[in-house]
């Protein structure tokens, strides 16, 4: 089980998670989900103990990362962004090298071995130096990596990257018979992805939640979304009339490309009602000129929800250099200001 | 720990690296020898040891200067970092295979004194300290090797820096006697590494006005005492270069009788090192 609390992590003044809170239980699937840049790997690199938190704590199995750093990382397995394999050696070499690495009992490094090259479907594969592979190969290979060791738990950042359709389905299924008895965290920037196998997605933009839900939440939420485009010929008073018949209606707004003859509305409702409108609408005599229905895909609801925060992050940075230039007012403060910057710029730098 | 020296060790000899390091090194060493031991008719292999150390400016960054720095660039390190191995253990693992490599290479030279000892007398205490003291050299320049190849991802970067550090170290002591001891030397000398040092600073830093500034105020500190009391610059440059010297140590000692000055000096070089890669490592967490 993964435990996340407060986690900040500051680079400069550029703040790339910013205060995230979040639980997996054993047996639970969590997907990171937000677009190029949002934190999604940083997350994932301070959860692994692989870069230091700013701020939070981070528990893995009962142990606090920073406390407790080898018990913790011994309960992790990890597939960083990039497959981190040493492209000369071979599959073999490489995997019992993440057994010893690893610290799995000698005698039990040959067969863990294969039941990873098993899982993974590496064995025709098991003799080539890794350099030799192709980019999907070599994705499985860190993720055979991942699961040396049988880890209690698994985060993959970008798992099914390079592979080709059937190997996504192969990934997912392995990560899907893998939630039984482990706790998964993956990442994505693929909406799809994550909702066919997540039982929890996050969606993360600016190092900030911005929405999260089971996929079945997430799906209500789009489905409140949903909206009939209806035009007809005739006035919007006689097609007013017509709707008014009708229950179950939340809203009617105007929609556009009304003409003088015809009138347009966009309506939302809490069920299906295009059966009974059509009927409502011919008894009115209102011949339908279009009816379309609008539905939202988790892929809407992901793009608005990171669309929003992009805008706000946007305004927040403007805010911020507009505070900048009233500080430069006083040329005393401004000094103090561009050398704690300078400094801070001196610390990326040294990284 | 010992994971990751068997890795290293096998990279060694799995390519031609490890193969190309101890025939280089023997070749040199045999050749010194044939020059010094048997030419001259020398019994004493110290100085022929002295006079090769030379070849470590090629040989160490051959040997390190993929070691982390690879590393850092294949992001293989994110294995590392993750696993349960501690900082301190990942580099200890990797410095004992650097030395494992090495001891290979010098367990042939034990055999020289041994030839040596068929043609006439031969102290062995003395040649066996010489081929100790060549040994704890060598693992003090390993260790900066080390060092220098966890500053950087780049190979070429760690192996020119490492390249230009031993070769200065190893030649100091007869740079340093070739060196002029006027004060005008010394402050165009001193100028010119007091630059050196602003052009790093700004470069850490990112702040021309600070640079510049420290440089100045560093400057001017010089140009006064070279004005008004130039005797105190005088035969100052051999001495600072003296003491950058690593060879001079083991020239003494060669030289000399055996005293435990020389293996502390050298086991305390290879120990800072290994403890600055160490920091270094841990570092880059935190950024």
């Amino acid at each position: 089980m993964i435990e996340a609390i407060g986690l900040v992590k500051q680079y400069g003044d550029h703040i790339a998670v910013d205060h995230l809170d979040f639980t997996v239980e054993k047996g639970q699937v969590l997907g990171f989900l937000g677009p190029n840049g949002a934190g999604k790997s940083t997350t994932m690199n301070m959860l692994t103990g692989y870069i230091s938190v700013t701020e939070g704590t981070i528990i893995v199995n009962g142990y606090d990362m920073l406390e407790e750093a080898e018990e913790a990382k011994k309960s992790i397995g990890y597939l960083p962004e990039i497959p981190p394999v040493y492209p000369d050696m071979t599959v073999t070499e490489y995997l019992r090298f993440a057994t010893e690495l690893k610290k799995v009992p000698k005698k039990d490094r040959e067969t863990e071995v294969e039941r990873v090259i098993g899982l993974t479907k590496l064995e025709p594969m098991r003799k080539r130096l890794i350099k030799h592979l192709s980019k999907g190969y070599r994705q499985r290979v860190g993720i055979a990596q991942a699961l040396v060791g049988d880890p209690e738990v698994i985060i993959l950042d970008e798992p099914t990257v390079g592979l080709d359709p059937a190997q996504i389905i192969e990934i997912r299924e392995l990560i899907r018979g893998l939630a039984k008895e482990h706790t998964v965290l993956l990442s994505s920037h693929i909406m799809q992805e994550i909702s066919a196998v997540c039982d929890h997605i996050m969606i993360i933009c600016h190092g900030k939640l911005v929405l999260s839900g089971t996929p079945e939440e997430l799906q209500a939420q789009a489905d409140q979304g949903e909206s009939l485009e209806v035009s007809v010929l005739g006035t919007r008073a006689q097609l007013q009339e017509a709707l008014s018949t009708l229950s179950g209606i939340t809203e009617i707004t105007e929609a556009e490309g009304e003409t003088e003859k015809s009138s347009a509305v966009l309506i939302k409702s809490d069920h299906d009602i295009r059966t009974e409108l059509s009927a409502a609408l011919a008894k009115a005599g209102l011949p339908i000129e279009k009816l379309v229905r609008h539905v939202k895909t988790l892929e809407d609801i992901f793009l608005e929800a990171t669309a929003a925060a992009e805008e706000e992050y946007r305004r927040s940075m403007e805010e911020d250099e507009e505070y900048e230039e009233e500080g430069a007012e006083s040329e005393a403060s401004a000094n103090e200001s561009e050398a704690s910057s300078e400094n801070t710029k001196g610390q990326e730098e040294t990284k | 720990m010992i994971a990751i020296m068997k890795k290293e060790l096998r990279a060694y000899f799995n390519s031609i690296i490890g193969w190309l390091f101890i025939a280089f090194f023997l070749a040199f060493v045999g050749l010194y020898v044939f020059l010094y031991n048997f030419l001259n008719q020398s019994a004493f292999i110290g100085y022929a040891l002295s006079s090769v150390s030379l070849i470590f400016a090629l040989l160490v960054p051959m040997v390190t200067m993929r070691i982390i720095a690879e590393e850092n660039k294949q992001r293989t390190d994110q294995l590392l970092l993750t696993s349960p191995v501690s900082i301190g253990r990942i580099v200890l693992g990797k410095y004992l295979a650097l030395e494992i490599l090495f001891a290979l290479a010098m367990a042939f030279i034990c055999i020289y004194p041994v030839i040596f000892s068929f043609f006439g007398p031969v102290n062995m205490k003395m040649s066996y300290v010489a081929v100790l003291g060549f040994f704890l050299v060598g693992s003090a320049y390993l260790a900066i090797g080390l060092f220098i190849s966890s500053l950087t991802e780049s190979q070429a970067f760690a192996a020119v820096m490492t390249f230009v550090v031993v070769l200065i170290t190893c030649l100091a002591d007869g740079i340093a006697e070739l060196l002029p001891s006027t004060a005008k030397a010394a402050y165009a000398t001193y100028t010119f590494l007091w630059l050196i040092v602003a052009v790093w600073l700004w470069r850490m830093l990112k702040n021309s006005s600070v640079a510049i500034a420290i440089f100045a105020v560093g400057e001017c500190a010089l140009t006064a005492v070279y004005l008004l009391k130039p005797t105190m610059l005088e035969g100052t440059i051999p001495t600072v270069f003296g003491t950058v010297s690593v060879m001079k140590l083991y020239d003494e000692t060669i030289t000399g009788v055996f005293n435990l000055t020389m293996p502390v000096y050298y086991v305390s070089i290879a120990f800072v090192f290994c403890f600055l890669t160490y920091q270094n490592i841990r570092k880059r967490r935190y950024c």
